[in-house]
């Protein structure tokens, strides 16, 4: 079956292979991404390939100065991580008859990390979050004898296999919209990392990991809209990790910053009236002594204000609201 | 057809414009709205990841109060679609969890059997209401209009909550929609993106730095208007335009409007009843173009 | 540019991190030289677990037994003896960095079993043990701030008056070949699988570490025992872990037989690889294959045990062939996978070279012998990983080098320039690779003859006056990986001649040899290892070497 690939090449020292067709400029708002043209092969393949086939008989038969990293083939060793149609995905985990729109698979570094060359992204940024959080164990003391393992649940150890599973391949990073534009996000695959030591009861940094992940950049940079959860290839599924260290940092008590006190404020107002009180949410999480951000959010509320879009100021409950605060008080779990 | 409508709480406060026009499409569509008017707060994925159980409970207490009454439970903002989408989807394959949840809502006199759909009214459009049905309400077509789809995250992400493995068409309903209604969908990439709303109040620049982004690609790419079936998406797109504008320095003026906004234009409602006069980015210069092909 | 360092290490999977954080625990400065980042090693691909005799009931003894067994015979005994004495503490060392070993019913390390093994003694973490290590280990080199040289492809080892002293790597993605200039090399580049088609082993592993040490004057040995994984998936080659066969899997042929009755009754699919490999050869050859494969059967497991133990190759053969093996059976077949032979070294790492050590895969020590078993090789990696870095380590603190030569510098740049200069001929890299590897895979596979061997070696050696025509077909100097590839398929050649002619020299049938000229193990003349020296503008020296034998008697291996 044949297939088309557009390759985005990229070459500092300028030069493209002999057959290299001028592409279309890459669309803005990532105007900082590297200038590249896009190349079109046509290879003859099984129906069942995937896009790394396609690149490496491409590479092997038309053009050998056609960059990519790539070693396992089978999803395990993380080097094949680029935007295929606009997506990060593992190049050997993608079959061509599932990313083929309009006729052809577009291929490419993804925009949001530097470019070494072609299909080869600058991985320093991710290596370098990932070494912020100081991901590896902090031991707590040792157990007695010199011969003996710590005596840890079976469960513990489960619990922290879904983030062990993480190939740093760089796909959540690569399509993560906060550190899009954002780049001291420390981003998904750092904040499971941190999530997989904090959860390690061998480990005796948990409050200070906490702390510092509580922090700027940290997990309340993260916009919770899923992408990494989509992307992974590896199921590890890094929101779900910031979030329980979230509540793990509300629970230790870190509420001191925007992102714990509208969390807090939020869960309050539901409780009290049954509905999200947006009139107070965003003073609240801002921080009602925080007189620069309050005024920076002003503008916004004078717009709304005008467009008659400003909530009421007396804010109404929901009927049958005791409902609601009988469940609260019940089922508890109130961060502390 | 009889539909639980859930309202959430930003159509009720910071967007009037959502319920407004959401009230007044459902006559040409056939709908019955059977308004949960006791129903509280999904919680927005806010409180499932402080306070997961109280949430769980919440939602359960939602999905409860609509099977009560026997019928499809309606969303008309993504995020309350993939809050409750995603819990229903836990307590089905959870028993445990689904036992918590009504031992909690029990004392309220509630009990949820597990049998209640979550579909967005985008979705209803297509699978529900019928295609078919929609073009015969409309009365102006809205040609020549450029429109860029924004979906909002919850209602693409995760997969599994949403039914997307089983129907992946979900994904194109927005286009379709506008095709439908005689416009041009814009093809771009902040499509399915996120708009940064979960973060305006504690990440401001940033959340506008992302809004600001996909406005101005839409906009790059021709589009008169961005049309979202969230009202948390047309916050951070509409209402806090003008400040994304400044965080980019750069122009934006792009008017955002309500899915049921969209389509109550085009069965020929009159742009007050919808209240498009009510939008922080003036949306008059759609409507120019739409009123000339009456 | 030439950089100085006390130890440079050469590779950066389970073997080379561990020796760096020895050195440099042990003081001396050091830093690691690798092709690919340290994480995209291929120690992230085995699956089952690594072996200790830790629990009740074992003990070192025992497991040493199963290895010199399963070794038939050819390992070396103090070597094994040794790595399974320390087995227990490097495990317990690893668990304090934190890898998240499986727990029993105690929250103590729980086992599986495996292949050859007389009691259950493999340590795991799901089906991802390798990986687990390999990640546990790098956030270790991150913690002890050891340098690493990332995306530098070694070219040549250095040798300085008889002694190895550093060695020359392109650093890709500036073009610019460097000169590590240092007082020893730990040589744990291993890995030689791509000469091979198939092969489970990923595309990086190209034998870079043997030929290095090959062409600086160290002997290769036991190179002709080549390991076929008895269950690789059908067409990529994939692995499909032992593991699945330690939780209880069949392999069954075309009739739903388990056919290892008739070939290992006792152990049946938890038999040693080599007879494993062997068996699946004979059935399909006598007609009962399904498309020239076996089959492996994990129906009967159920989904909690496949879908919490063995996920990865659940979801592999999903992703790959479209199979659900909680529904069906999966094809597999015997797969190039790992290399038994390598760089002599004694058992602290030391080649014959002085100042050359090696670990890992890419060593001979011997404790793999004749085959290796299952979960052995993720514990030679830290075993000897450990003790070569020691070594090394102890060892610069008696040596100051003389000579400050950078000779070499310029002359491995004139060999670059004038590879790239070439013109277009007609020969690609990838077309001779494949030559190769197909080559190697029909004439030098599970079963072996003279004159197939004869053919290999001719071909090889043609092949080889090929290569010197080769053309690359980048130019360029940033990630020129073209050029990369071709200096690969230089490494992959000298790799192929040795294993070939180790091939041919041992005229009987041991562990992976299996040669139908002459089937059977003889130990009267070939209790021997076979070395494979390089001499320029010569033949290469063949010359023996005897096994180390202290308390096991070589008997008949029977599973």
């Amino acid at each position: 079956m044949q297939f088309t690939i557009e390759v985005g090449r990229y070459n500092p020292e300028g030069r493209y292979a002999d057959s290299a067709i001028p592409g279309e400029p890459f669309p803005p708002p990532w105007d900082r991404a590297v200038p590249r043209r896009y190349q079109t092969y046509v290879v003859e393949l099984p129906e069942h390939a995937v896009v790394l086939d396609a690149l490496i008989a491409i590479r092997e038969q038309q053009d050998e100065s056609l960059a990519l990293r790539c070693a396992c083939r089978s999803a395990i060793c993380g080097s094949c991580a680029m935007w295929i149609n606009g997506h990060a995905q593992l190049a050997c985990k993608s079959k061509l008859r599932e990313f083929t729109k309009n006729g052809k698979t577009r291929v490419e570094a993804p925009p949001s990390m530097p470019v070494i060359r072609d299909l080869v992204t600058d991985m320093t940024p991710f290596w370098r979050k990932h070494a912020r959080v100081r991901p590896w164990l902090e031991n707590k003391p040792l157990p007695a004898g010199p011969m003996e393992e710590y005596t840890v649940p079976n469960e513990a150890m489960e619990e922290l296999l879904q983030e062990v599973s993480c190939i740093s391949c760089g796909a959540c990073l690569m399509d993560c919209e906060s550190f899009a534009v954002n780049k001291d996000f420390l981003g998904p695959q750092a904040l499971a990392k941190a999530y997989r030591y904090v959860a390690d009861p061998r480990d005796a940094r948990h409050r200070t990991r906490l702390a510092e992940l509580s922090d700027r950049h940290g997990v309340w940079d993260c916009t919770h809209c899923y992408e990494c959860v989509q992307q992974c290839p590896k199921g590890v599924a890094p929101l779900e990790q910031i979030l329980k260290l979230r509540r793990l940092a509300v629970e230790a008590g870190f509420t001191d910053n925007p992102g714990a006190r509208h969390a807090r404020a939020f869960a309050a107002s539901v409780e009290h009236s049954g509905r999200l009180n947006e009139l107070t949410l965003m003073p609240k999480s801002v921080g009602l002594f925080n007189v620069v951000g309050q005024l920076k959010t002003l503008p916004s509320a004078i717009n709304m204000a005008r467009a008659g879009k400003l909530p009421p100021l007396k804010h109404t409950k929901i009927p049958g609201v005791k409902r609601i605060r009988a469940i609260f008080e019940r089922v508890g779990g109130r961060p502390k | 057809m009889k539909v639980a409508f859930y309202s959430g709480c930003v159509s009720k406060g910071a967007c009037p414009e959502l319920y407004a026009s959401a009230m007044k499409i459902a006559e040409p569509l056939g709908l019955e709205l059977v308004e949960l008017t006791q129903a509280p707060c999904t919680g927005a994925g806010v409180l499932s990841e402080q306070n997961p159980e109280v949430a769980d409970a919440l939602n359960g207490l939602i999905l409860a109060m609509a099977e009560e009454i026997d019928a499809d439970l309606m969303t008309i903002c993504s995020t309350c679609q993939g809050v409750l989408a995603g819990h229903n989807h836990d307590l089905r394959r959870d028993p445990r969890r689904m036992e918590k949840v009504n031992a909690a809502i029990a004392d309220q006199g509630f009990y949820y059997h597990g049998t209640t759909e979550v579909k967005h009214l985008l979705w209803m459009l297509v699978e529900d209401i019928g295609l078919e049905r929609v073009a015969a309400a409309i009365r102006r077509k809205l040609a020549g209009l450029r429109i860029a789809p924004f979906y909002g995250c919850y209602i693409l992400r995760p997969e599994e909550y949403l039914g997307l493995r089983e129907r992946p068409e979900r994904k194109t309903y927005l286009e379709r929609l506008i095709t439908l209604l005689g416009a041009e969908p814009v093809e771009y990439r902040g499509a399915t993106k996120c708009c940064g709303f979960p973060m305006i109040t504690f990440n401001r620049d940033v959340s506008l730095g992302m809004a600001g982004n996909h406005l101005l690609e839409a906009k790059e790419r021709g589009a008169d208007l961005l049309v979202t079936p969230c009202p948390l998406c047309h916050l951070n797109l509409d209402a806090q335009q003008p400040d994304a504008a400044r965080v980019l320095k750069k122009k934006i003026d792009v008017p955002v409007l309500h899915l049921p906004q969209l389509l109550g234009l085009a069965f020929g409602m009159r742009p007050e009843e919808l209240r498009l006069d009510h939008h922080v980015v003036p949306t008059k210069g759609v409507l120019e173009k739409v009123e000339l092909k009456v | 540019m030439i950089i100085d360092h006390d130890v440079v290490v050469l590779g950066a999977g389970l073997a080379g991190m561990r020796a760096a954080l020895e050195t440099a625990r042990a003081g001396a400065d050091v830093a690691i030289v690798t092709k690919v980042h340290p994480i995209r090693s291929h120690s992230n691909a085995a699956q089952g677990g690594i072996n200790a005799a830790i629990g009740e009931g074992d003990s070192w003894e025992s497991h040493a037994f199963d290895t010199i067994k399963g070794s038939d015979y050819l390992a070396d005994q103090d070597a094994v003896e040794v790595m399974c004495r320390e087995a227990p503490a490097d495990i317990i060392e690893f668990e304090h960095m934190g890898v998240i070993f499986y727990r029993d019913e105690n929250g103590k390390l729980g086992t599986r079993a495996f292949g050859g093994a007389s009691q259950a003694r493999t340590y795991f973490v799901g089906d991802i043990t390798g990986q687990a290590l390999l990640v546990t280990l790098y956030d270790q080199i991150l913690k002890a701030g050891v340098k690493v040289y990332e995306e530098w492809f070694a070219t040549s080892l250095y040798v300085e008056d008889g002694a190895c002293r550093g060695l020359v790597a392109l650093e890709l993605i500036t073009g610019e070949l460097h000169f590590l200039r240092a007082k020893a090399v730990i040589n744990c580049a291993g890995g030689l699988g791509r000469v091979f088609e198939p092969s489970t082993n990923a595309m990086i592993c190209t034998g870079d570490g043997y030929a290095l040490a090959y062409r600086a004057g160290a002997p290769l040995m036991d190179m002709e025992m080549v390991q076929y994984h008895p269950t690789t998936l059908a067409g990529s080659g994939f692995l499909m872990t032992e593991a699945a066969r330690g939780e209880g899997a069949y392999l069954i042929n075309a009739k739903g037989e388990r056919f290892l009755k008739d070939y290992a009754p006792n152990k049946m699919e938890l038999a040693a690889r080599d007879v494993i490999s062997r068996a699946e050869a004979t059935e399909i050859e006598k007609g009962n294959g399904v498309d020239g494969c076996v089959l492996l059967d994990l129906r009967h497991l159920g989904p909690d045990i496949v879908l919490k133990k063995l996920p990865q190759i659940h979801e592999m053969a999903i992703d790959y062939l479209g199979i659900d093996m909680l529904k069906e059976p999966v094809p597999v077949r015997p797969g190039m996978h790992y290399q038994m032979g390598g760089i002599k070294t004694d058992i602290n790492g030391a080649t014959p070279l002085p100042g050359l050590y090696a670990a890992g895969e890419v060593a001979c020590v011997s404790v793999h012998g004749g085959n290796r078993l299952g979960a052995n090789s993720l514990l030679d990696t830290i075993v000897f990983g450990r003790r070569a870095g020691r070594a090394a380590a102890a060892y610069v603190k008696t040596v100051t080098p003389t000579r400050r030569s950078t000779a070499i510098l310029k002359s491995e740049q004139e060999r670059i320039d004038e590879l790239l200069a070439r013109p277009y001929t007609g020969e690609t890299h990838a077309r001779l690779r494949l030559e190769l590897a197909t080559l190697m895979d029909k004439n030098v596979g599970v079963y072996r003859n003279e004159a197939g061997l004869r053919e290999a070696l001719a071909k090889i050696r043609e092949l080889k006056e090929r290569y010197g025509r080769l053309a690359v077909g980048d130019k360029g100097r940033v990630f020129n990986q073209a050029l990369q590839f071709a200096l690969e398929v230089g490494y992959m050649l000298d790799c192929a001649e040795t294993i070939v002619l180790g091939a041919l020299e041992r005229k009987e049938s041991r562990g992976a040899q299996a040669r139908t000229d002459f089937p059977e193990r003889n130990d009267a003349e070939w209790l021997k290892h076979i070395l494979v020296k390089y001499r320029p503008g010569e033949a290469p020296e063949l010359s023996y070497s005897p096994v180390k034998i202290t308390n096991w008697q070589p008997e008949a291996r029977v599973y």
